[in-house]
């Protein structure tokens, strides 16, 4: 009986390990295969058919050509792709960060004021912000286009870092109201009787005890920043400002031959998001699906 | 006293005004200023300072032919894509709901895609199924289920087909998550009582999983119906063509690519901003359908 038991725990356990397996077959082959791509040699990548699923030479030969004599495969005039990738990771990281950081700071300042202060249009503010989530921002790009024209902001990494500081608005400032509301009020109050004013009491109650939830909006904010591409195609035109989703599009549409050069700059793109993802999931898991599940 | 309520306030502006001020001036001031420019005849193509034109934009639109093509292959692009992540999502959620060890991490890598950025996702696959060279044709040949190289993308209902595969690719991991949250929030009871009672486990899915799980079915299907209606980024760089300033491939563009189309290439700004209004109303509509018809029917089977 207790033999049979365990038999039973066994076969269990093969069968759910088979199906995991299938899983994760489908979730990480196309991401496996970009890779192997990416540190093969072409002779190798271009057999046919194909028979290697791990390169025999593993060279990080297209990382290094992508990023310094992007000329070899220059068709027309247009900058070589060195200055691309290099600018590309340059502009995906400043806005990124300047995005993620400023989106942070606003948020948990207005995330205090909604949870713990009552003022006049309180309730008119927060629903301006949490109106906008359900709304296709479309509507708004279209003419956004046109002002940011007028104010000089197209192709620049200030005007990418205002947009998406204003469209991540609702989503961080709805997290930091909710994480802020879950601390404490008695903490807050026994400093207010000590007559420290709101800045103070920020500063140095509320800003240590929400470090978990501004980690969590910061990582969600870098990471839908740095994904987002609609945003950049519209509003950059050269490599002042053009981040590596943008690159690495004018790579598959200016080198179309050299494709273990574009899976190596598909690596780089998506190597930022795919890093954090595994380290930091549970933040991002739980800024993502926020508003769905609560 | 009055000292700190001038504080307060002080504080209030100071952290509200930079994020009304952004809201304002460039979502909801842009908002209104699309539709009136929905309502002029503005094309920067031709130097003409634009007329106001009423409603002939959208009547414009609601009588040509392309716009309804496009409006029914972003429908067709909804209609299969959702089917097939709910399935893939079910399916991967009922696993993950089992306890064994290594759970934590399958987890985390199963879910890894939707991290991604949705451009390079498209990439991947395109190049998966590349027909000179892909990863797809190599393991089929390799396994003697196909006699040749294909060329996977080349039919056009092919390429809706493979759009809608990669969209699920994209997207499943969040409607997991959802249903996972929802089946852990089923208290183990309920399936202890149904197998006193005799139930299988066939039945036991039917009868109690499913009506608890239909509330999360609903939200997953909400937020997975607006991605998929508004995909963009992986038809860029899965069928879409050439980016450097070609034309966008006719077989694949769906409502988001014809209205980039229209205002960014085709620069016919008053008509692509009726559009924007069009495809806002469309939304909202079908999400406010498929919210009520989903809840609806949970509030009578639960």
């Amino acid at each position: 009986m207790k033999l049979g038991l365990r038999g039973a725990e066994r076969l269990r356990l093969v069968v759910i390990y088979s199906l995991c397996a299938i899983v994760l077959i489908w979730a990480l082959a196309p991401i496996y295969w970009v890779f192997v791509s990416s540190i093969s040699t072409r002779k190798e990548l271009y057999a046919r058919p194909y028979k290697i699923w791990f390169p025999s030479q593993p060279t990080f030969e297209s990382y290094q050509t992508i990023f310094t004599q992007g000329a070899k495969f220059r068709a027309g005039g247009f900058s070589p792709t060195a200055d691309l990738m290099g600018a590309g990771l340059r502009n995906s990281i400043v806005i990124s960060v300047g995005a993620a950081g400023i989106v942070t700071l606003l948020a948990t300042g207005a995330g205090y004021a909604f949870a713990r202060m009552r003022f006049p249009g309180r309730n008119l503010i927060f629903l301006l912000i949490m109106f906008m989530l359900p709304l296709p921002i479309w509507v708004s790009l279209i003419a956004l286009f046109f002002l940011m024209s007028q104010l000089e902001l197209i192709d620049t990494l200030l005007g990418l870092i205002l947009i998406f500081v204003t469209l991540l608005l609702p989503l961080a400032v709805w997290m930091m109201t909710t994480f802020v509301r879950d601390i404490p009020a008695e903490i807050q109050d026994a400093a207010r009787v000590d007559g420290a004013n709101r800045w103070r009491l920020v500063y140095s109650i509320i800003l240590p005890l929400a470090r978990p939830g501004m980690v969590a909006v910061f990582l969600v904010a870098m990471l839908s920043t740095w994904n987002n591409f609609l945003i950049p195609l519209i509003f950059t035109r050269t490599n002042d400002s053009q981040p590596l989703t943008i690159v690495l599009t004018l790579f598959i549409g200016q080198y179309e031959v050299a494709w273990e050069d574009m899976s190596a700059a598909a690596v780089v793109t998506m190597l930022p998001p795919f890093i954090m993802a595994l380290f930091f999931q549970r933040y991002l898991v739980r800024g993502l699906t926020m508003g769905a599940v609560k | 006293m009055n000292r700190r309520i001038n504080s307060d306030s002080l504080y209030v502006v100071i952290v509200l005004a930079p994020i009304v001020l952004l809201i304002a001036l460039f979502i909801y001031y842009p908002a209104l200023d699309t539709f009136g420019q929905s309502l002029t005849n503005r094309n920067l193509r031709i130097r003409r300072p634009p007329k106001p034109v009423g409603a002939e934009n959208y009547l414009k639109l609601v009588n040509d032919d392309e716009f309804w093509e496009v409006t029914g292959r972003s429908f067709q692009v909804v209609i299969m894509t959702l089917p097939l992540e709910m399935v893939v999502a079910f399916s991967i959620a009922m696993l993950l709901n089992q306890r064994f060890p290594g759970r934590g991490l399958v987890r985390t890598l199963a879910i890894l895609p939707w991290m991604l950025p949705g451009v390079v996702n498209g990439f991947l696959w395109g190049w998966l199924l590349n027909g000179e060279y892909g990863a797809l044709n190599g393991l089929l040949y390799q396994f003697g289920l196909i006699s040749e190289y294909q060329v996977w993308l080349r039919a056009p209902e092919h390429q809706i087909f493979w759009v809608t595969v990669v969209q699920t690719w994209t997207r499943y991991a969040f409607p997991t998550i959802i249903l996972l949250a929802g089946l852990q929030s089923i208290p183990d009871d309920l399936f202890d009582a149904a197998k006193v009672d005799g139930a299988n486990a066939f039945g036991r899915v039917r009868f109690i999983t499913f009506p608890l799980l239909l509330p999360s079915f609903g939200i997953a299907l909400v937020v997975e119906f607006i991605a998929a209606f508004q995909i963009f980024d992986v038809v860029w760089t899965l069928t879409a063509g050439s980016s450097a300033g070609g034309s966008i491939n006719p077989f694949t563009k769906t409502l988001m690519l014809y209205n980039y189309e229209l205002v960014f290439r085709d620069l016919r700004v008053g008509l692509g901003a009726a559009l924007s209004y069009l495809i806002l109303l469309m939304s909202l509509a079908v999400g406010m359908i498929f919210v009520l018809r989903v809840y609806n029917q949970g509030v009578q089977e639960a």
